[in-house]
């Protein structure tokens, strides 16, 4: 009786053991499982109330910061930034829904993206391959041309101050620009440029039988004769920062002027009074002509 | 390098070709011509949504609109646009676009031709004329608003006439219909420039009246000071910019706008000289009340309002005590120039009449009124819902210039303008919308009694609320025929009879009213696609059937057609017939006939080529001693208004009390018609997207739009979306008492709801919403209430389950 009693003991507590572990993990799995797909601000109240840590010091008290607000944001760096503590390592209950990206030791700002340099003084020679191509993204991006471009990346903010943060001056990462804003600041970046389906509808199919055929861009300005400068061939109504395209910092390839270090740029090349709708027909005037008496012929 | 050179040469010359234009009468002026190809027109045109009323230049090349520019010589947008505006082209081209009158067969449409089509029409008329409704638009032109009024109560004398505005503004007319005595704003856009402090009222308007709002805080980055105070029930792009929001509960404003009443009473902080000298004090009678309501006097009002204290006040309204405070400070700072914005929160509303007259009331109390910046100021959703339907007066009560239909000395005048017999305008008010829609989805034994609809420019079958009462049951009735003139399939397409396929905004001449007072003219540039056609023609058309079918109504004393246009020469063109109908600018002949109505209640309007000229002129119009048309930015002010009399600072000149006062109401809170409970525990509020316009037919067809927003959706708190189980993306139902919609969840979305309440736009004729909302509606405008009502979510897994 005994021995066989002994006998059974490895295996019953064996079999607590399992069923010990499978209950833990449906428990863990359960309470994973309970917020699943439900995003949640990580707001500082909640992580503090969970890791028990004072409350972080506001991202804007951070000295040398001032020029972006907010900037670590942009860049994905929501985590707990204590200035003087130590680095808290995140949980792992809390890493699902942490933010991975730089620490308060360690932040980098959109300034310190290092930038090609050009030499200004350099003619440049732009590649007629390459415009054509950048005409073509410039197309699948509007309507017609003069449209406002369509934002061609997915957006998580839609004020202005997260737009301007890359859009204020252009930025050029590798093969990637973020063209500035070719008009002056205006203040409801989404008013005009639509943004692509939020997120959760991504999948959804948003194609549109249309036979509308918009106004494509013009290929270059027309010259007086060869070797003058080209008129601007499209309105500078809401595009009077020339540099925006035709800047080679961050401008489109192809398109760049080829004397940068030219800058008054409507000194030569003429705009269109009738494309940028200046003036009323009614103003334009002539003084009559000359009244120039017929010569009066020999008999 | 010779071809290099050639082929650049080339490109130069074409390049110049498609960027240049020619010159026309309306065009843009042009700088050397004559080395500029005849290519692309330009061409002004008001955009064809809001009520903003914008100006675009609308390029046009080889018969297609191909460009849209902003306006510069706009006064009201400037030159800008928001993402509809640009992309309003597309809206031509949707593949699916109607090009033939389709009849139903069954099951199935049969094409047939527009003879058949009006025949059809005219001989269901023609068998019951009483029994036939015309719902319309404030999409109307103004000149196919007025065809469409004269054709009902001066030929058909049936008053069955209303529009989609009754939707969408008729609160906003009682309310200032009880308040000045006579509708539509005092002030106009030039506000915005000036205001100190701009006070939106249940109103998004980053996002519905997006060029209005830029112009606000584009003031900011000019340096200007001023101060953003939402008011709303959900935080939304407006509250991103907003100084301060202030999150209120459902129907919390009409405790809001009595509180700070009360407090500017209390502390004696209100403008009594301002009071003394136009206001006097009004309130429902305790029975049989009417719009206009019975005189108190002052102590009276203050009796009243005295419960309102800022305690019961947030408790009423959710917002806090301090708050409460902050905005009764703010309207007692007479340095402040503050304005009121707002639109549907207030207008859909079963107190609209009463929030609408009491927030005039908060800013005659105070002294905020008659001054650049200190106005309160009422928007609107529709291109024309003032040009058309308030102004022409397409409403089942009204007739043209705030006239009514009650009025015996009001139909007389009509019958004079329009050389009627006496008597021929029926005096009975006609069926308003809802009751409208009741009579015509009931049996006939059932004491329905409308049997044939006539719909044009609006879709009720997505933008009725309650559908299932109001719309849906059409399709079980046979002797029911309903008619839509519409350019796409639409969810009331689907149970149309009869569909015919219509022109549209540059296909057509047109007119339209916009919020700000301004009237607004354009010419057809284009050509409607197949055999689509003007609705001004289709209502032409068929009031010349019936005159050939005998009706009598359809001529005027004289025994001419009801809609005679006589050529310069003095002979009447048949603009009944389509290949006619151009020959004279019937627009032109249909308005200066109108004009004559506007004099009455000081709406004056310049005549038509005034409006040619310019990008839309704000009434009064008046003649000046040069000859020229002066227009009015600021009504009632005896600074601009001409009909102020002289030395009066401000004047209600069509005051209810018949003394020059604008009227301070009184109007005590009632409760939403239905609130969240246990079993549907959820306030759901409805309204638009930036990227849509109302229901969504011309917007979803553009594709810069419809990816920017490809699908309506259900915005939840994410606390109740834990507690629900629902995960982002996902579909579920939402049910009410009358009907359910399945659309996908938002959490964390474009707009916030608080916990306890969510938020569906209804541009997305796959996902109604108007299956879900109620069909309560205010007791004067009859404009029913979508803001709010009880539902619940319900995951689609339970839904299967219980339907076991």
């Amino acid at each position: 009786m005994k021995t066989t009693h002994d006998d059974d003991k490895p295996t019953g507590r064996l079999a607590a053991l399992l069923l010990f572990g499978v209950i833990a993990i449906a428990a863990i799995g359960y309470l994973v499982g309970i917020n699943d797909g439900v995003p949640r601000q990580a707001t500082t109240e909640t992580r503090s109330s969970i890791l028990d840590i004072p409350a972080p010091v506001s991202i804007d008290a951070q000295p040398g910061e001032g020029t972006l607000p907010d900037e670590g944001n942009l860049l994905g760096a929501g985590t707990q930034t204590n200035a003087t503590g130590p680095v808290l390592a995140t949980s792992y209950s809390e890493m699902r829904r942490s933010q991975t990206g730089p620490t308060s030791r360690w932040k980098p700002t959109l300034d310190q993206i290092p930038q090609p340099q050009f030499d200004l003084f350099e003619e440049f020679k732009p590649s007629e391959e390459e415009k054509l191509q950048s005409l073509a993204v410039r197309a699948s991006r509007r309507a017609f041309n003069g449209a406002p471009p369509i934002i061609p990346h997915q957006v998580e903010r839609t004020d202005d101050a997260a737009c301007y943060a890359c859009h204020g001056k252009g930025m050029r990462i590798e093969n990637r620009v973020a063209n500035q804003m070719c008009h002056p600041f205006l203040a409801n970046c989404t008013q005009c440029h639509a943004s692509p389906s939020p997120k959760p509808f991504d999948q959804y199919d948003a194609s549109v039988e249309s036979t509308f055929v918009g106004l494509p861009a013009p290929q270059q300005g027309a010259r007086a004769f060869p070797g003058a400068p080209p008129t601007i061939p499209h309105s500078t109504w809401m595009r009077d920062n020339c540099l925006a395209c035709h800047g080679r910092e961050a401008g489109w390839a192809g398109l760049e002027s080829t004397h940068p270090w030219r800058v008054n740029c409507e000194q030569c090349h003429a705009p269109s009074a009738t494309l940028n709708q200046a003036i009323s027909s009614s103003e334009l005037a002539f003084l009559p002509g000359i009244p120039v008496q017929s010569p009066v012929t020999a008999p | 390098m010779e071809t290099d050179r050639r082929t650049l040469l080339k490109g130069a010359a074409m390049a110049a070709a498609t960027a240049l234009v020619s010159p026309h009468s309306l065009s843009l002026p042009v700088l050397g011509a004559e080395d500029l190809p005849d290519d692309i027109q330009w061409n002004k045109a008001p955009c064809r949504f809001c009520g903003t009323g914008c100006h675009v230049q609308v390029g046009v090349q080889d018969g297609r609109v191909v460009a849209v520019a902003g306006d510069k010589a706009a006064d009201v947008n400037k030159g800008l646009l928001c993402v509809k505006g640009y992309h309003v082209g597309g809206i031509l081209y949707g593949k699916d676009r109607l090009t033939k009158p389709l009849l139903r067969r069954g099951e199935l449409f049969e094409e047939i031709s527009w003879d058949e089509a009006i025949e059809t029409i005219a001989q269901r008329i023609m068998k019951a004329p009483e029994r036939f409704a015309f719902y319309g638009s404030g999409q109307w032109t103004i000149p196919e608003g007025f065809a469409a009024q004269k054709f009902m109560k001066g030929g058909l004398s049936n008053n069955h006439i209303d529009p989609n505005a009754r939707l969408c503004m008729a609160s906003a007319v009682t309310g200032f219909l009880a308040t000045y005595g006579v509708d539509e704003p005092a002030g106009c856009y030039a506000d915005l420039d000036e205001c100190d402090v701009l006070i939106m009222w249940g109103n998004n308007p980053a996002e519905m009246h997006p060029v209005l709002f830029s112009r606000v805080i584009d003031r900011r980055s000019k340096g200007q000071k001023v101060r953003l105070i939402d008011i709303g029930t959900r935080h939304t792009r407006t509250t991103d910019a907003a100084d301060d929001f202030l999150m209120m509960k459902p129907h919390g404003d009409v405790a809001i706008a009595l509180g700070i009443m009360h407090l500017l009473i209390a502390n004696d902080t209100y403008h009594k000289a301002f009071v003394e000298a136009n206001c006097a004090f009004r309130a429902l009678q305790a029975e049989n009340p009417t719009l206009q309501g019975e005189a108190i006097s002052f102590d009276e009002f203050k009796q009243r309002i005295a419960k309102y204290t800022p305690e019961h006040v947030a408790e009423l309204s959710g917002l806090s005590v301090d708050q409460i405070r902050m905005l009764g400070d703010l309207f007692a700072n007479r340095e402040l120039k503050i304005t009121s914005l707002w639109c549907m929160g207030m207008n859909q509303h079963t107190m609209g009449t009463a929030i609408n007259s009491m927030v005039h009331g908060l800013h005659f109390l105070s002294g905020h009124f008659g001054k650049p910046g200190d106005s309160p100021t009422s928007l609107t959703g529709q291109p024309s819902a003032c040009g058309t339907v308030r102004e022409v007066g397409t409403l089942a009560h009204a007739l043209p210039g705030g006239r009514l239909i009650a009025n015996a000395e009001h139909r007389a005048q009509c019958e004079e303008f329009w050389n009627l017999p006496a008597g021929r305008i029926n005096p009975t008010p006609g069926y308003h919308t809802v009751k409208m829609f009741e009579q015509f989805t009931m049996p006939d034994d059932q004491g329905g009694d409308i049997d044939t609809m006539f719909v044009q420019v609006t879709n009720p079958g997505q933008s009725l609320p309650n559908l299932n009462k109001l719309f849906n049951d059409k399709q079980n009735l046979q002797d029911k025929f309903l008619i839509v003139s519409e350019v796409y399939p639409t969810a009331t397409t689907i149970l149309a009879d009869l569909i015919l396929p219509a022109a549209m905004w540059v296909e057509k001449n047109g007119m339209y009213g916009n919020s700000e007072r301004r009237t607004q003219q354009w010419f057809k540039m284009i050509d409607p696609p197949g055999d689509a056609r003007d609705d001004c023609w289709m209502t032409i058309a068929i009031a010349h059937r019936l005159m050939e079918l005998g009706h009598p109504g359809m001529k005027d004393k004289d025994g001419n057609f009801l809609f005679r246009v006589v050529s310069e020469d003095g002979q009447e063109v048949p603009i009944w017939q389509w290949e006619h109908y151009y020959d004279v600018n019937v627009d032109k002949a249909l308005f200066e006939q109108y004009r004559a109505f506007t004099t009455m209640k000081h709406k004056n309007l310049a005549p038509y080529e005034e409006y040619v000229k310019a990008r839309g002129l704000r009434w009064p119009v008046v003649e000046q001693p040069d000859g020229s048309w002066r227009e009015t930015k600021f009504r009632f002010a005896g600074f601009d208004d001409p009909f102020v009399a002289k030395g009066r600072e401000i004047e209600f000149y069509h005051s209810t009390s018949n003394d020059g006062r604008g009227q301070i109401w009184f109007h005590d809170y009632q409760p939403p018609p239905e609130v969240p409970d246990s079993e549907f525990p959820l306030w759901l509020c409805t309204g638009r997207v930036l990227e849509h316009w109302h229901t969504g037919t011309m917007t979803r067809r553009v594709s810069q739009l419809n990816r920017a927003m490809p699908t309506a959706y259900v915005e939840v708190h994410p606390d109740d979306a834990a507690e629900l189980n629902l995960r982002q993306g996902e579909v579920v139902v939402v049910q009410s008492r009358r009907g359910m919609a399945e659309l996908p969840v938002w959490i964390e979305g474009r707009g916030k709801p608080p916990r306890g309440s969510i938020f569906v736009p209804f541009f997305d004729e796959s996902k109604l919403i108007n299956n879900v909302t109620l069909d309560d509606h205010d007791p004067f405008s009859k404009q029913p209430d979508y803001k709010k009502c009880a539902a619940r979510i319900v995951r689609k897994s339970a839904v299967e389950v219980a339907s076991r």
